[in-house]
């Protein structure tokens, strides 16, 4: 065997391994985001919210979570079987992949990709496929209904998720999301560099994954549950998980491209080096990634949701100029300053 | 105020602090109201949209009472002076005190001798005994004094409270929500309004019908003393033409069909066992 060879078996299985790792990881990360959400909003709403199961309820999301195995899988008489089985599929894994590209801490990536930044929003929008194939395929108005709506929503603000997050990218150099954090750490956390495209993404990524107050995907007066309506079962439950990691990356990815990935909020200890500076920097990187999954169940908490006709005006006529002009002016500071 | 969207800032700081105020949730299985045991839920006289007060004089609230505290009397729709009771006995508890006391001239009560009909203590004592003072077994007593007297006297009401050491209100509120008589039937009184807006607008049919269906004329007493019919100009319902009056109740507007059928009904409670007439 030449070396080649070997590289390429040991890429395989470091590919195989880290993949399962990923995969692995979205079941605690969706039970820890569920339960965060349930709780929290219980307590803004001064309730205790579940306290049955386990100590104070810590065991309440799990519990949800078994408890879709344990339900009936049913499937609509006139559903297009094939598309209706592999929609809850899709949209899972364009949640679970795109963590594939995310640095956790130094040197722990599964995939340190140089175009890192294309590939995340490349995956992350096969979620809009997965629920449009999942609202055409249950045969039900409700559901085709709902799928078009999310499509609309997610696709009017991939375009200002994007752009947004272009000045990154101008103002670093780089599409990959290791280098992105370290250019933070010489510069400095992007988003002071990007006070307009911080909170741009931050409104366009809760539209994204269809977070409150843009969760016009599921409207119980005017959809049903939207594209979930005819799913029962375990297949309800990839999509109700696919939500809550989708939650976590994005918070992931914020974290990352503008408050420094795993970067302590002070410049990070030289000393600090191999498997202690691996668990410093995943503490800090679990404690703001959760800290804006947070914030996103704050929101949920406070803000009613907005109408379908203020959602795509807000898309398209605020946030998409703002994040273009964000945009030039990113340009234009990095030409002249030639940073 | 001034900066638009500050007001999301407001009320995240609201959701925020009250993420850190204390639960309002009682655990109820553990956590459990401290309830006084004479505590029987609160009374409210709330007030209609005229502000007239909702009292409608139904007794509930002396029938809860625990102490029977509230006892009372006033006058219902008619201006019938009503007391402690159900609307079957309203005008027969128009007791000479009562007038008095609402500054009106006394008059004769109906019914005063069998009213205050002295019962067989004894005889009841034994009734309620042989049940062994169950308060359960009170519908059985009641039916019992029902066959024997014809009705529910009070003094035999009286004498089972003071015998089973149960509330008088709830001894008298279980026989009239038992649907007993209380007092001895003298028959309905059907009165059909002669008023002109209610013979132009039907009245007179419907007194015909009722004579059909009752086989006497106005002013006359049905065979088995069931039902007195008669016409009068005073039933006072204008709006409500034709209007039949049965006892204290006025309905209206009436069909031909509807008044046949509040006579049906009332016979129906008759042959049921409990309405008894006074001969029977």
């Amino acid at each position: 065997m030449d070396q080649g060879t070997i590289d390429l078996i040991l890429g395989l299985g470091r590919f195989v391994v880290a993949t399962t790792l990923l995969l692995l990881l979205t079941v605690p990360t969706a039970f820890i985001v569920i339960q965060m959400e349930i709780k929290i909003i219980a307590q803004m709403q001064l309730r205790y919210g579940p306290n049955r199961v386990g100590p104070r309820g810590i065991f309440q999301s799990t519990i949800h979570g078994f408890k879709f195995l344990a339900k009936e899988d049913q499937t609509p008489d006139r559903a297009d079987v094939p598309t209706f089985t592999i929609a809850p599929w899709m949209v899972f894994m364009a949640a679970a992949m795109s963590m594939l590209v995310v640095p956790f801490a130094p040197g722990l990536v599964a995939f340190d990709s140089t175009i890192g930044v294309i590939y995340f929003f490349a995956i992350i929008g096969l979620s809009v496929v997965g629920l449009l194939i999942a609202g055409w395929a249950s045969y039900n108005k409700y559901s085709l209904l709902g799928g078009l709506r999310s499509a609309a929503q997610m696709v009017s603000y991939e375009i200002p998720l994007t752009l947004s997050i272009v000045g990154v990218v101008v103002l670093t150099g780089s599409l990959s999301f290791t280098e992105i954090v370290q250019w933070q750490q010489e510069h400095g956390w992007a988003f002071i560099w990007q006070l307009v495209g911080f909170p741009i993404f931050l409104i366009a990524a809760a539209a994204e994954i269809n977070r409150a107050p843009f969760d016009m995907i599921e409207a119980d007066s005017e959809i049903v549950a939207g594209p979930f309506t005819e799913y029962s079962g375990m297949r309800f439950g990839f999509f109700f998980f696919a939500e809550y990691v989708a939650l976590f990356i994005m918070s992931a990815i914020l974290v990352t491209l503008f408050l420094g990935g795993y970067l302590a909020p002070w410049p990070f200890p030289a000393t600090l080096d191999g498997f202690v500076g691996t668990l410093y920097g995943l503490f800090w990187f679990f404690a703001k990634t959760y800290f804006f999954v947070f914030v996103a169940v704050w929101v949920r908490a406070t803000l009613p949701r907005v109408r379908v006709d203020q959602l795509m005006g807000a898309s398209w006529k605020v946030l998409l100029p703002l994040a273009l002009i964000n945009l030039f002016v990113t340009a234009i500071v990095v030409l002249a300053f030639n940073l | 105020m001034a900066i638009p969207g500050s007001g999301i800032f407001t009320g995240m700081g609201v959701t925020l602090r009250n993420l850190f105020r204390p639960k309002v949730t009682r655990q109820y299985p553990e956590e459990r109201p401290n309830i006084p045991d004479r505590w029987r839920g609160r009374l409210d006289l709330i007030y209609d949209p005229f502000g007239e007060h909702k009292c409608e004089v139904c007794f509930q609230c002396a029938q809860v009472c625990p102490v029977e505290a509230i006892d009372m009397s006033g006058f219902d729709s008619e201006g019938n002076r009503i007391r402690y009771g159900l609307p079957e006995i309203y005008d027969e508890r128009k007791d000479p005190n009562a007038y008095r006391r609402a500054g009106l001239d006394a008059q004769p009560m109906r019914n005063a001798a069998r009213w205050q009909e002295a019962v067989d203590d004894a005889w009841v004592d034994a009734l309620v005994d042989g049940y062994g003072g169950r308060p359960e077994s009170l519908v059985a007593i009641f039916g019992a004094i029902e066959t024997k007297y014809g009705y529910l006297p009070e003094p035999a009401l009286r004498r089972i409270s003071d015998r089973m050491t149960i509330h008088w209100a709830q001894v008298f509120g279980a026989a009239g929500l038992g649907g007993f008589r209380l007092l001895p039937a003298e028959g309905h009184l059907v009165t059909v309004c002669s008023c002109a807006a209610c013979r132009f607008a039907g009245g007179d049919k419907v007194l015909a019908a009722l004579e059909e269906e009752l086989g006497v004329h106005a002013g006359e007493v049905t065979d088995d003393g069931a039902f007195t019919l008669e016409a009068d100009a005073n039933v006072g319902a204008g709006a409500i033409a034709p209007a039949v009056r049965i006892d204290t109740l006025v309905y209206g507007p009436v069909t031909v069909d509807e008044a046949r059928h509040l006579i049906y009904a009332r016979r129906a409670d008759a042959s049921r066992g409990r309405r008894r007439t006074a001969s029977a």
